[in-house]
């Protein structure tokens, strides 16, 4: 088994009392799609956040290709690999498209024309060519989430952390942003998402990890998360269902299914 | 020793005065979360209302503050209105807003009063309580007992009625207190127009103390800031104990360095609160947050 | 996206045409000085432009950086005999300096906040200029000698100082193109537009704002010097006196359009001559009055304009052409 490029050993951090996170551990793999799920207030967004370093751990490592990167700021971690895209997403409004990647592109060439011309590559890419200089402002959602997805890219990063990436796209847009990922993944980008969909983590995803209330509760493969009963307890409990159908029905526990 | 109990009586003094400014600023920082530039000019108005209700009618200001606290209300509440509502989540343009404002207010007094220092003078301000041999301005031990009492109703208010209730819940939480049928807009115009009473109050209350120009405002509102940061954004109580607290700092440093130094004073506590501990001494919300926390 | 020289051709032009002024009014004492403080509070608006249009930070204490230049010039010349040509440049650094020491702790303030720590900034440096009256004459101020001379920076014709300061205007348009197309200018645009975001792509937000600020005050600095050998008087109220000089540069940056190129030229070209005739026309009468005009169009324009009369410009251009600005 190669090295895990990303490795989370007990991860902890708590907010006033209230754990959000509770010493979780993870590890990702190079060429790997992992998908975390969990019932709204899981703590995944912010499991996210002390990857990227936005948030520090109260307890625990985080390890990128075998360093230990606790003590870096998200800037570094973004010029080590990491691209990250966020759960209400933030393009730069007053920026054209193109300019937008260009801020992610600028962060391995330093000249304007180099950079420009990367993100033209990377907007062709990821479908927006056609919206460069567009302004990010007039962009529709769908649009946006490509071009964070973008922006990220041009980065030239080794692992892409997508938080919710698929939240408030309609079935073709869900459809378009899967047959986008998939492209990337092809091409050797390893993933770590955070979604909602059960129907995109069943087309998207080679292992689940699922977070109850700042807990890792279970992990697996798709098909054996999804019809877990301690995930669909976790689910149910909290009247969770995630957006966009689900397979999930409480007749489908099997006999043999792993809690 | 006497000398020391001198220094820190007057430095209370002068905290009652910085709290009494200071509270109608935090309940608009808390709620509104703005940065109202304009607060010391409401309070310079208040002044000169007071002012002039004594001169034309003879009422002492702590009978005309019933008047122009209200007055100066209603100005704070279309300024809300007019002016802050359609900036609310561009806070760099109401710097620019507030502080036009500013220096609107301050120069048109100055159009007005032609730049002639006013003063009640005399009598009102003159009078002088004693205490074994020390002795302090009446006016001074007023207005300190003044700002504790609306201390305690502005706690009562906030606590008891619905309507300071709504205030509360929208310090806490735009979002939620909205999904709680809060109707946060004039939860805003509310709070805007009792934070400016509050600084016209101030303003009638100061009267009998200083002499009154168009830039006395301009005095006030960089030790109003360090007030409300180190007392904590939101907090009624916070205003008042900042208050004294930066007051007493400011006379002993006053007494035992410098005078001058008093901006230098309001601003070290300022950052070094900023730094150390955002949300300050009592804070609802930190400091950090206000006008940068995505509240939709 | 323009190539470069369409770039630099557009600038060239733009600056004959801001130059033509000072060929018309070639013998017109009185309007060429109104035109030398144009081009200057020109450029000190496009100096604060940088920061505060570029990277978002709305300093109200621009007037330190200005100050620093104003004294330390001054004090070069009057003690030392030193040219101001050659003070200038260590002076800007020093003031630079200041800028990123100060700024350090500050820009973890967002917002209001920061520009509350700005202005206390701006007045403690004024209580210190008033204080320490040995390096800044106090209250009283300091004045620089007539003794007209090209090294002395002292000229004996108007339209030599309104060529001296659209000189400086020039400069610093010429560093705002320059930036605005750098890795740097992006970096602040995109630390202005989301600071997290930012983060995300590498960038090291601070390091990128205290970059700005340096530029920032190094060229505010250079007003100051410049200000200082064309009045020849200074005193603390002239320099730290917030609508005159720190706020204004914010203000004409707004009125012409924040962090665009030309706004804030075009803002003093707006404003300055207006303040001067009302200032002029109505001072006795109505002491004030320019400022209180200068705070109701602050007002309204944070209201009604905010992206000035360059976006004014693009806003109408827009919908005469229809755009959106889509590639084929």
């Amino acid at each position: 088994m190669s090295q895990a490029m990303l490795q989370v050993k007990n991860a902890s951090k708590h907010f006033l009392g209230l754990k959000a996170v509770d010493a979780v551990s993870l590890a990702v793999h190079p060429g790997e799609i992992v998908s975390i799920i969990g019932p709204n207030g899981a703590g995944k967004t912010t499991f996210f956040n002390l990857l990227t370093g936005q948030l520090a751990p109260a307890s625990g490592e985080v390890l990128f290709e075998g360093q230990a990167i606790n003590p870096l700021p998200p800037h570094a971690r973004a010029r080590l690999g990491m691209g990250r895209t966020f759960q209400i997403s933030k393009p730069l409004i007053a920026l054209t498209a193109l300019e937008n990647v260009m801020i992610g592109a600028f962060l391995r060439d330093a000249p304007l024309s180099v950079a420009r011309d990367k993100a033209m590559v990377v907007l062709e890419k990821v479908g927006l060519a056609r919206l460069a200089m567009r302004r990010a402002g007039d962009l529709t959602l769908s649009e946006r989430r490509r071009l964070e997805v973008a922006r990220a890219l041009a980065l030239q990063p080794k692992i892409m952390l997508l938080d919710e990436v698929m939240a408030g796209l309609n079935q073709s847009e869900v459809g378009q942003a899967i047959e986008l990922l998939q492209g990337l993944h092809a091409q050797g980008l390893t993933f770590l998402i955070i979604e909602h969909n059960l129907k995109v983590v069943r087309a998207f995803s080679e292992r689940v990890v699922v977070l109850d209330r700042g807990r890792h509760i279970a992990e697996g493969s798709a098909d054996e998360i999804l019809n877990s009963p301690a995930v669909i307890q976790a689910y149910l409990g909290d009247g969770h269902m995630g957006k966009g159908g689900t397979d999930v029905q409480p007749g489908s526990v099997t006999a043999g299914a792993r809690a | 020793m006497s000398d020391l109990i001198n220094v820190l009586v007057f430095g209370l003094l002068l905290g009652g005065i910085y709290g009494l400014v200071s509270i109608g600023l935090n309940l608009i920082f808390g709620v509104v979360r703005i940065v109202n530039f304009a607060q010391g000019e409401l309070v310079m108005l208040g002044m000169y209302g007071s002012y002039y209700a004594y001169t034309q009618y003879g009422l002492s200001p702590y009978v005309s503050v019933f008047l122009v606290a209200p007055a100066v209300g209603l100005l704070g509440m279309a300024i809300q209105r007019l002016v802050i509502q359609p900036l609310h989540n561009e806070s760099n343009m109401q710097i620019f807003a507030t502080f036009g404002l500013l220096m609107m207010f301050e120069n048109i007094m100055l159009m007005i009063s032609r730049g002639e220092a006013k003063s009640i003078g005399g009598d009102v301000g003159a009078e002088v309580v004693t205490l074994g041999d020390m002795k302090f301005s009446l006016v001074r031990v007023v207005t300190l007992v003044a700002v504790t009492l609306i201390t305690i109703g502005l706690h009562f208010f906030l606590s008891r009625t619905m309507m300071g209730k709504a205030i509360r819940a929208v310090t806490q939480d735009k979002r939620a207190a909205r999904t709680m049928g809060i109707h946060v807009e004039r939860t805003y115009l509310f709070t805007f127009g009792i934070g400016a009473a509050l600084a016209g109050m101030a303003g009638a209350m100061l009267t009998p103390i200083y002499s009154i120009t168009p830039t006395v405002g301009g005095n006030f509102i960089l030790a109003a800031f360090a007030v409300v940061v180190l007392g904590g954004l939101g907090s009624v109580w916070g205003a008042y104990w900042g208050g004294l607290i930066v007051g007493v700092v400011e006379a002993l440093a006053g007494f035992y360095i410098d005078p001058v130094l008093r901006s230098a004073i309001w601003f070290l506590i300022f950052l070094v609160v900023l730094v150390v501990k955002p949300a300050g001494l009592l804070g609802q919300v930190g400091a950090e947050e206000v006008g940068f926390r995505e509240q939709h | 996206m323009a190539s470069t020289n369409k770039v630099l051709m557009t600038y060239l032009f733009c600056m004959a045409l801001a130059a033509l002024p000072m060929l018309l009014l070639a013998d017109d004492a009185h309007w060429l000085n109104i035109l030398a403080f144009t081009y200057l509070m020109g450029g000190l608006a496009a100096a604060w432009n940088i920061i505060g249009g570029f990277g978002g930070q709305f300093s109200l204490g621009h007037g330190v950086f200005f100050a620093i230049g104003a004294y330390l010039t001054a004090q070069g010349v009057i003690r030392f005999g030193w040219s101001p040509w050659l003070t200038m440049w260590p002076i800007a650094a020093v003031a630079a300096l200041v800028a990123v020491l100060i700024s350090w702790p500050t820009f973890r303030l967002r917002g209001p906040f920061f520009a509350i720590a700005t202005l206390a900034f701006n007045e403690v440096a004024f209580v210190l200029a008033n204080h320490f009256d040995s390096f800044t004459g106090g209250p009283r101020g300091l004045m620089i000698p007539f003794k007209a001379g090209f090294a002395q920076m002292i000229f004996r014709d108007r339209w030599q100082y309104a060529l001296l300061m659209f000189a400086f205007v020039a400069l610093v348009v010429g560093i705002s193109v320059w930036l605005r197309r750098s890795r740097l200018g992006y970096y602040l645009l995109a630390v202005r537009e989301d600071e997290d975001a930012a983060r995300a792509s590498g960038i090291n937000v601070l390091s990128v704002k205290l970059r700005g600020m340096a530029i920032s005050a190094f060229l505010t600095a250079m007003g100051g010097t410049l200000f200082t050998m064309y009045l020849r008087f200074i005193d603390p109220p002239t320099l730290f006196t917030l609508p005159e000089v720190g706020v204004k540069f914010a203000l004409l940056a707004l009125i012409g359009g924040i962090g665009t190129i030309a706004g804030p030229l075009l803002g003093a070209a707006l404003i300055v001559p207006f303040e001067n005739t009302l200032r002029a026309e109505m001072a006795n009468a109505l002491p004030g009055l320019n400022l209180a005009v200068l705070g109701l169009l602050m007002v309204l324009a944070a209201l009604f304009m905010k992206r000035g009369i360059v976006g004014a410009f693009e806003d109408a251009r827009k919908r005469w052409l229809g755009q959106k600005g889509d590639m084929p």
